[in-house]
C-alpha cells in the first residue's frame, strides 16, 4: 500500500519542516505557498480542520495536521508558511492548507526507492505516511495525502 | 406483390431509417453497405427503386451509378441518390452518371416517402 | 461532427418531449387546431430525425405515436382521455429511449418489451390500419398554399437517355393530374420508324392542359428530377394571361420546398443557448467583483480624495448593474416547473381515484435556475402530500357540502428578495389530534408537552415523522417531508405551514431569489464577523440587560408586547461568553416562530457573495456558506433555521416555546 506512490508526478518533492523534521509532499498537488494568514475560526468544526482563509478569492479550509501526526501545536515562528494545495475529497477537487514550520526546498527524488519509515522515536501514525527518502544527510518523510486529508464527521453535530 | 426497395448507405442509421419508413408504406426493403454490395444485391434482387449514399468506402454511389445503368439490373429504373447542400456540384454528376433524383440530407421519412411514391407510383 | 448532430438531435428531442407534455395536457383542456399540429410536428421531427442520428428505436416507436396524432391532425381521431393518456404514457416512453442514449441493445430490448409493446398496440389500436396514406395529406399540404383556380398549359418532352436513368412520364403525368383536373394530349409526330427505333429512348412530347389551384412552384416541384426534359409551363390566370416562359426546373424549386425547414431555424435563433455552467462562471467573476467592490470602499474610505470618491461610486454603480444584469440572465419563469405539476396532478388524481383540479398562478414570476433546479422535487412531494392526505374522496366531500372535485392551488409571487411559493389545497386539514399521537409514537415529543397549533404543524417536517410503513405507493418515493425542509433550508429558505380542519392546508415556501449574492447583516460577535440573511431578520434591537435579569432563567425577551425567545450566539459557536455591555438582538424568523439571536456588535449590512464551504465544514449546523469581507478576511455565513433547530437539541440551549 505505502509503495503504490504514483511515480509520473511523484518524482519532485516540496521539503518542509514540522517540529525539525523534514517531510514531503508532491510538488504536483501544491498550489501555492503563503505567509501565514490568521484563519477565521469556524464554530463547532473538527479540531482537524478549524478554521478558514480567504486565498484569492477562494475559501479554504486550513487543516492541523501536527494534530493527525500526534504533534504538539504550532508555536509561531519567523519561518512559518502556509502551503495551499489541492486534494480530491469525494471526487472534488477541494483548496485546503495547513502551516509548516518552514519550507526549504524542491527536491528531485527516486519515489521508487521509498524506505519504510524508520523508527526515529516519534509515534506518526503510519497510515499517514507514505515512505521515507534519504537525503543527504536525513530522512524526508513522504506524507501520504489519501489519508492525511480525508475530513472526520463533525463531531459536534451529534 | 411488393416493391423492393434497394438502400445503400455505409451508416446504419440511415438504412434503419429508410427500412423503417418505407416497409409501413408497404414497401419491401433490402439494405447494402456500399456501392458494391449495393450492385451485388441490385443484380441478385432486381429492386424497383434504389436509394444510394454517395460518399462510401470501397465503391462510392457515382460508380455505382454508372455501373447500374450499364447492367441489364439497373436499366430504367428509378435511382436516387443521397445528396447535401454542401456538395451542389454532386447533384450534377449523380445526374450525368444517371440518377433519377436526389434526397438532400439530412431528410426526414416524409420526404423519402414522397420520393419513393413519386418515382414509384 | 456526427456527435455534434446526435447531441444536437438529443437536446432537441429533450425540448420538444417536455414541450409535448404540455401540449398533450394543453389538448385535455382545448383542442385547438394549433396544439395538434404542433404535436405532430414534434413528434415528427422526432421520428424523422432519431434514426438520422442513431436513435431508430426512439424512431420506430415514435412512428406509432406519430400515426395516432395523423389522423387527430385530419380530424378522424378524437383527442379523447383515452388518447392523452395513452399519449403521455408514449411520451414517458419516448423520453425513456432517448435516455438509454441511442441504439444498443438496451434500446432494442426496451422496444421489444412487453410495456412498450402494450403501448404500441393500443396506438395502433386506435389508428386502426397501419398505413395511414401520407400520399394524401402531401399533396393536400402542398396544396396550402393554393391561389385561384386558373388553366395551366404544361409542355413536357424527356431528353433521350431520360427513360433509361429511370424518369417515369407517366406517373408525372398522373402526379400533374392529381393536382387538379385537366386533359392531355400525347404528340407522337417524332416516334421514328420501327427498325429505326431505340427501345430505350423517348420520342414523345406531352401536352397537358390543367385546371388548378396550384401556383407555379407546385407545378415546378412535380418535375423537380425531370431535368432531363423540356418543360414549358404557360399560365392563365383569369383574365390575365401571362408570359409564357420556357423553364427548366432548377434549385429554386427545391429551394422553396425546403421552407418550412428554414422557417423553423429563424425562429429558433430569437435565443442563444448557452451551457449554464458558463452563467456560474460568470457569477463567480461577478462576486469576485463585488468583494473587490468592497474592499476598494474600505479603500477610499480611508484615502481622502474627492476624484476617487467619484470614481468609487462610479464603479459602484456599474458592478450593480452588472450584477443585476447576470442575475437576470439566470431567471427563468417559475411555469417551468409548474407546468410539470399539472402531469403530476392528474396521474397522482387518477391513481388515488380523486377528481383533483390544478390551479396555478404566477407562474411568470422568475427565480434564479439553480433555485428551480432544486425546488422540483420537494414540491412535487408536497403536492403528493396534498392529494394522497389532504385532498379528500369525492363523496366524503359531497357528505360534507364541499364540491365533489378537490381543488389544489399552486402560486408563485415575488416579495422582495423572496419568491413565495404556496401549494394550497381544499382538503381535510392537517389533524392534529393524529399529528400529536404519531409524534409522541415516533417519540418527537413527550406525552406531556403542549404544542401550539403551529407547532403541530410544523411537526410534519421532523425526520421520522413519517416512516416508510405508513406512506402509500404515492407519496412514498424514499423522501419525506423531513427531506423537503432540508433541500429548502439548503436553498436558505423557509417554509410555513397553515392548516384548518375540513377547510384545507397551505404550504408556503419563502425563498430567496438567487442563491449566489444575497444581502446579509454583518454582525460581531467577538472578534469573529458573521452574516446573517437579511431575509430572515425581522428587526434589531437593544439587549436590555435589566430585561434580561428580570427573566432570568428563561431566555425570553419582552419586545413590545411580545415575549421573544433568544439565543446566546457565544456558547452556541464556542465562544468565550461577551463581557459586553452594550450588546444587540437580531430577531429572525425561523419555521414561523420569532427568535432572538444575541451577538455583540451590528456592523452593517450589504450584497454578500455566497462561497460554499468544503466538505470539511459543509454539515455543521447553523452554517450556511461563507463570504469576504472588505478587508479579505473570512466571515461565515449563518443559516439560522439550521441553528435554531439545532440550538434546541442542546443543553442550556432550550427556546421555550412562545405561541
Amino acid at each position: 500500500m505505502t509503495q503504490s506512490a504514483n511515480l509520473d508526478e511523484a518524482n519532485m518533492i516540496l521539503v518542509f519542516r514540522l517540529e525539525g523534521e523534514a517531510f514531503g509532499v508532491s510538488v504536483g498537488i501544491v498550489h501555492e505557498i503563503l505567509d501565514p494568514l490568521d484563519p477565521t475560526p469556524v464554530p463547532n468544526a473538527d479540531p482537524f480542520a478549524p478554521g478558514v482563509i480567504n486565498v484569492r478569492g477562494v475559501v479554504v479550509p486550513v487543516v492541523n495536521i501536527r494534530r493527525r501526526l500526534g504533534m504538539s501545536a504550532e508555536q509561531s515562528c519567523d519561518t512559518a508558511r502556509m502551503i495551499v494545495l489541492e486534494h480530491t475529497i469525494d471526487g472534488s477537487p477541494t483548496k485546503l492548507a495547513f502551516l509548516a514550520d518552514a519550507v526549504e526546498q524542491v527536491v528531485e527524488a527516486d519515489v521508487t526507492t521509498l524506505e519504510k519509515v524508520p523508527d526515529l522515536g516519534a509515534s506518526w501514525p503510519q497510515t499517514f505516511l507514505k515512505g521515507a527518502l534519504r537525503r543527504e544527510e536525513e530522512m524526508v518523510i513522504l506524507l501520504e495525502t489519501e489519508t492525511l486529508f480525508v475530513p472526520c464527521l463533525p463531531a459536534s453535530a451529534a | 406483390m411488393s416493391k423492393t426497395v434497394l438502400t445503400i448507405d455505409d451508416s446504419k442509421a440511415v438504412r434503419d431509417m429508410v427500412m423503417f419508413t418505407l416497409e409501413p408504406e408497404g414497401y419491401a426493403v433490402i439494405a447494402a453497405e456500399n456501392g458494391q454490395d449495393g450492385l451485388d444485391k441490385l443484380r441478385a434482387n432486381r429492386p424497383n427503386l434504389v436509394i444510394t449514399d454517395l460518399n462510401m468506402p470501397i465503391m462510392n454511389g457515382l460508380d455505382f451509378i454508372s455501373n447500374a445503368r450499364a447492367d441489364p439490373a439497373g436499366t430504367g429504373i428509378p435511382i436516387v441518390m443521397l445528396t447535401t447542400e454542401s456538395a451542389p456540384d454532386m447533384k450534377a454528376k449523380g445526374k450525368e452518371a444517371g440518377a433519377t433524383g436526389w434526397i438532400n440530407k439530412p431528410f426526414d421519412a416524409d420526404k423519402l416517402v414522397a420520393v419513393t411514391r413519386k418515382l414509384l407510383g | 461532427m456526427f456527435e455534434q448532430a446526435v447531441a444536437a438531435f438529443v437536446q432537441e428531442a429533450q425540448e420538444i418531449l417536455s414541450e409535448l407534455e404540455d401540449l398533450i395536457l394543453g389538448l385535455e383542456h382545448e383542442q385547438d387546431q394549433a396544439t395538434i399540429d404542433a404535436i405532430f410536428r414534434g413528434l415528427h421531427t422526432i421520428k424523422g430525425s432519431g434514426s438520422m442520428f442513431g436513435y431508430t428505436c426512439l424512431a420506430r416507436f415514435t412512428h406509432h405515436f406519430e400515426n395516432a396524432y395523423e389522423l387527430v391532425r385530419s380530424g378522424d381521431l378524437q383527442p379523447g382521455k383515452d388518447l392523452i393518456d395513452l399519449s403521455l404514457a408514449a411520451q414517458d416512453k419516448m423520453s425513456e429511449f432517448l435516455e438509454l442514449g441511442g441504439d444498443g441493445p438496451r434500446a432494442e430490448s426496451l422496444l421489444v418489451s412487453p410495456e412498450t409493446c402494450a403501448l404500441i398496440d393500443k396506438l395502433t389500436a386506435l389508428t386502426g390500419a397501419q398505413t395511414t396514406a401520407p400520399a394524401s395529406t402531401e399533396t393536400a399540404k402542398t396544396g396550402a398554399a393554393a391561389t385561384e383556380k386558373r388553366t395551366v398549359e404544361i409542355v413536357f418532352s424527356p431528353l433521350s437517355d431520360a427513360l433509361c436513368n429511370g424518369m417515369r412520364p407517366d406517373l408525372l403525368v398522373k402526379e400533374l393530374l392529381e393536382l387538379g383536373s385537366g386533359s392531355v394530349r400525347i404528340d407522337t409526330s417524332a416516334v421514328p420508324s420501327l427498325d429505326e427505333m431505340d427501345p430505350t429512348q423517348s420520342y414523345l412530347t406531352w401536352h397537358i392542359t390543367l385546371l388548378t389551384e396550384q401556383d407555379r412552384a407546385g407545378i415546378e416541384d412535380v418535375f423537380i428530377f425531370a431535368d432531363d426534359a423540356d418543360l414549358k409551363i404557360t399560365e392563365h390566370v383569369a383574365d390575365e394571361p401571362k408570359d409564357t416562359e420556357d423553364n427548366a426546373p432548377n434549385a429554386t424549386a427545391s429551394k422553396a420546398k425546403s421552407a418550412p425547414g428554414g422557417a423553423k431555424t429563424e425562429h429558433r435563433q430569437e435565443n442563444i443557448r448557452v451551457a449554464s455552467s458558463r452563467l456560474d462562471d460568470m457569477m463567480d467573476s461577478i462576486g469576485e467583483l463585488v468583494i473587490a467592490q468592497a474592499r476598494l470602499d474600505a479603500v477610499s474610505e480611508s484615502v481622502t480624495d474627492p476624484n476617487l470618491d467619484a470614481m468609487v461610486e462610479e464603479v459602484g454603480r456599474l458592478v450593480l448593474g452588472l450584477r443585476d444584469a447576470t442575475l437576470s440572465i439566470r431567471m427563468l419563469p417559475i411555469e417551468t416547473v409548474f407546468g410539470k405539476f399539472r402531469r403530476v396532478v392528474r396521474d397522482l388524481s387518477a391513481e388515488l381515484g380523486k377528481d383533483v383540479q390544478l390551479v396555478t398562478s404566477g407562474g411568470e414570476t422568475e427565480v434564479d435556475k439553480n433555485v428551480i433546479d432544486r425546488i422540483g422535487d420537494p414540491l412535487v412531494h408536497m403536492i403528493r402530500n396534498s392529494i394522497d392526505h389532504g385532498i379528500e374522496a369525492s363523496e366524503v366531500r359531497e357528505a360534507e357540502g364541499k364540491p365533489a372535485q378537490g381543488t389544489l392551488r399552486l402560486s408563485a409571487r415575488q416579495e422582495g428578495g423572496e419568491i413565495h411559493i404556496a401549494i394550497e389545497d381544499n382538503g381535510a386539514g392537517l389533524n392534529h389530534d393524529a399529528i400529536r399521537k404519531k409524534a409522541i409514537e415516533r417519540g418527537l415529543i413527550d406525552e406531556d408537552t403542549e404544542l401550539t397549533e403551529r407547532e403541530l404543524n410544523q411537526m410534519i417536517f421532523e425526520p421520522g415523522f413519517s416512516t416508510a410503513a405508513e406512506i402509500s405507493s404515492v407519496s412514498g418515493r424514499g423522501v419525506g417531508m423531513d427531506a423537503v425542509r432540508t433541500t429548502i433550508d439548503g436553498l436558505g429558505g423557509n417554509i410555513e405551514v397553515q392548516s384548518k380542519q375540513k377547510l384545507g392546508t397551505r404550504v408556503t415556501l419563502r425563498l430567496p431569489v438567487t442563491m449566489a449574492i444575497i444581502d446579509g447583516l454583518r454582525v460581531r460577535l467577538g472578534k469573529s464577523v458573521y452574516v446573517i440573511p437579511l431575509s430572515a431578520v425581522e428587526e434589531c434591537v437593544e439587549m436590555d440587560m435589566t430585561e434580561k435579569a428580570r427573566t432570568s432563567g428563561r431566555s425570553v425577551l419582552q419586545i413590545r408586547e411580545h415575549m421573544v425567545p433568544y439565543l446566546e450566539l457565544d456558547p452556541l459557536f464556542a465562544q468565550e461568553p461577551s463581557q459586553e455591555h452594550q450588546r444587540r438582538v437580531v430577531v429572525v424568523r425561523v419555521d414561523g416562530q420569532r427568535v432572538g439571536l444575541v451577538v455583540d456588535d451590528i456592523l452593517g449590512q450589504g450584497q454578500t457573495v455566497i462561497k460554499s464551504l468544503s466538505p470539511y465544514h459543509r454539515d455543521l449546523p447553523g452554517l450556511g456558506g461563507a463570504t469576504i469581507l472588505g478587508d479579505g478576511r473570512v466571515a461565515l455565513i449563518i443559516d439560522v433555521a439550521t441553528l435554531v433547530r439545532w440550538a434546541e437539541t442542546q443543553h442550556g440551549a432550550n427556546i421555550p416555546k412562545v405561541a
